[in-house]
């Protein structure tokens, strides 16, 4: 329960970590775009190599953003399933007994795999890097200029930035409670499909007591701290735009145009 | 049968940026048939260390004697049902794991998962609730519209119906009332005299370590640093105040007057005996 990679901040020191969340945030979602760009296995590969030395340059372990994959890998298996179902166009690659596997469902798969795969790498390489509180922060910044719009960036940032402060505190409950039905004999592991649902029921209804009883607190909490969500107020922590985030910002628009520029050639 | 910890550590999530040594190294022999107190700091590592004695958590390092099992580091173990069903587990604020309609069938729960037969669960379940001190009159309310203390009695309920050869609690009575508190403290002694239970407490009460207690093991960043019978334990004043623990009351009295001038002996543990040996001393001068 505890080794969950996906979304988890690394707390290290490198040049990505003190980059500007704002910046990180432009920048994933242009890399995101980039990835969207249709390029084929030549523009996915440079990708790749683009992606994984942002990891190093993270200094987190190629280790653990293949662990942040790991819950995708089912999704992966399933979609090649249905592909080699589904598929039946390019040349025969598996010929058995008369059930024909062809080139294009491998392809197909292979394809969205390492998008997906590429698009985990860079939400991860964010999470991994940013505070959860810097996170809510860039996007509240970034939100601001839409607040002429009546889209409510404080109450966005603020509603963001609860639901990742309870993230560890839910895992660390659920397992709390895990561990305590397993002390009275709850086995998610085995056991007839009835028993399997009262254990699946023993672990759900606690952990909804709870997060609505933690809810409620919180919310009283804020209250008698005279939180007001309209209120203006200043921050004790800056965000500071540098030089650096500038030139992390010209390389991703650098990289979509060089991604169109491919796809149109191809 | 033993139950015995050797070399044992072990860390959480290991591999990973946010690894920690919660225990390390520890070596103690916990005696059956008594009530033993696990005292410590916070972060000490007690959560830690009983949570491995029904296999919830296995040892990264060392094994783990429980009974007829033996849990060795880095071998997968099999059939914990019977273990757990042995070893029954009181988490610290257990009233957050009921989750049935009824009280009753939050207590049912566990006998039925251990494959007790469902009017043999039932009597020992009724028979529990009664033992946990709430009348039968609880049986079919729900468990949400208890309160805390309530909610807790009916976690504990839970755990006896599974009628387990050993119990362990995590701090059983932290947030409770005094009386609720003791009236605790009396159950967990009544299931070790009366049905020979070992009893396995964590607490951060003194006095309830003195009252209730045989034996005590000191806990300290991941070490087991001491086993004692309780009595010699108090009795040591040097080795309290090395280990920066406050002694209960009736020992720091006793120890008070001895400083005072007066003499009595050093193995007084209740306030009669206190109360006796004053008299003895004040009509003895004059
Ligand atoms: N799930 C976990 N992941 C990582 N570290 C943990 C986890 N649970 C406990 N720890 C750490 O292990 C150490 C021992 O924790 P443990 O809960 O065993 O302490 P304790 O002696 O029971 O304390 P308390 O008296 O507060 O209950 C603590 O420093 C704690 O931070
Ligand atoms: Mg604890």
């Amino acid at each position: 329960m505890n080794n969950i990679a996906l979304g988890r901040y690394i707390p290290l020191n490198s040049i990505m970590h003190r980059m500007d969340p704002r910046a990180k945030i432009l920048a994933m979602l242009g890399m995101l775009t980039a990835i969207f760009i249709p390029t084929g296995f030549i523009g996915y590969g440079i990708m790749a190599v683009i992606i994984i030395s942002v990891v190093f340059m993270s200094k987190l372990k190629l280790n653990f953003l293949i662990r942040a994959m790991k819950p995708m890998m089912f999704m992966l298996v399933f979609l090649m399933i249905i592909n080699i179902f589904v598929l039946k166009t390019g040349y025969v690659v598996v010929d058995i007994y008369g059930f024909k596997i062809y080139s294009d469902a491998i392809f197909q798969t292979l394809y969205i795999s390492i998008r997906l795969m590429l698009m985990i790498m860079i939400t991860t390489i964010l999470t991994a890097t940013t505070k959860p509180l810097d996170l809510t922060l860039g996007i509240e910044d970034l939100l601001a200029p839409f607040k002429r719009f009546k889209v409510p960036a404080h109450e966005i940032a603020m509603m963001i930035s609860i639901a990742l402060r309870f993230i560890p505190t839910l895992i660390e409950e659920t397992d709390r409670i895990m561990k305590a039905q397993a002390s009275r004999g709850v086995d998610l592991a085995e056991g007839k499909f009835k028993e399997k649902i009262l254990a699946i029921l023993s672990l759900i209804v606690p952990l909804f007591v709870s997060s609505f009883q933690r809810a409620e607190d919180l919310a009283d909490a804020m209250e008698a701290r005279g939180y007001v969500p309209q209120a203006p107020r200043t921050r004790y922590k800056q965000l500071k735009r540098t030089w650096r985030d500038n030139f992390m910002l010209l390389i991703v628009l650098a990289i979509i145009i060089a991604m169109v520029a491919l796809a149109i050639s191809l | 049968m033993p139950i015995a910890f050797k070399q044992v550590s072990y860390e959480y999530s290991p591999g990973t940026p946010f690894a920690y040594g919660a225990l390390n190294g520890v070596d103690v022999e916990i005696t059956e048939g008594k009530v033993t107190a696990i005292i410590g700091a916070t972060g000490s590592g007690k959560s830690t260390l009983i949570q491995h004695l029904n296999a919830l958590l296995l040892p990264s390092k060392g094994e783990v004697e429980v009974l007829d099992r033996t849990i060795v580091a880095g071998v997968k173990p099999k059939q914990l049902k019977s273990l757990r069903q042995n070893v029954g587990l009181v988490f610290q604020f257990p009233e957050y794991q009921l989750f049935e309609e009824t009280i009753l069938k939050d207590i049912i729960f566990g006998p039925i998962n251990f494959g007790v037969e469902p009017q043999e669960a039932e009597l020992r379940s009724l028979h529990a609730l009664n033992v946990v001190g709430l009348d039968e009159s609880y049986a079919e309310k729900s468990p949400l519209d208890l309160s805390g203390g309530q909610k807790r009695r009916v976690a504990i309920a839970g755990i006896l119906a599974i009628d387990p050869y050993v119990l362990v609690l995590d701090e059983p009575t932290a947030g409770l009332d005094p009386q609720g508190s003791k009236s605790m403290m009396n159950l967990f002694m009544t299931m070790n005299r009366k049905y020979g239970k070992t009893v396995l407490i964590v607490t951060h009460d003194m006095e309830h370590v003195l009252t209730y207690c045989d034996e005590v093991i000191v806990v300290d960043k991941g070490k087991v640093i001491l086993k004692s019978d309780v009595r010699s334990f108090f009795k040591d004043e040097s080795l309290l105040v090395e280990l920066n623990i406050c002694p209960p009351k009736v020992v720091d009295m006793r120890r008070q007057l001895q400083k005072a001038g007066m003499k009595l002996p050093d193995d007084i543990f209740d306030i009669e005996s206190l109360a006796m040996a004053i008299a003895k001393e004040v009509n003895g001068h004059e």
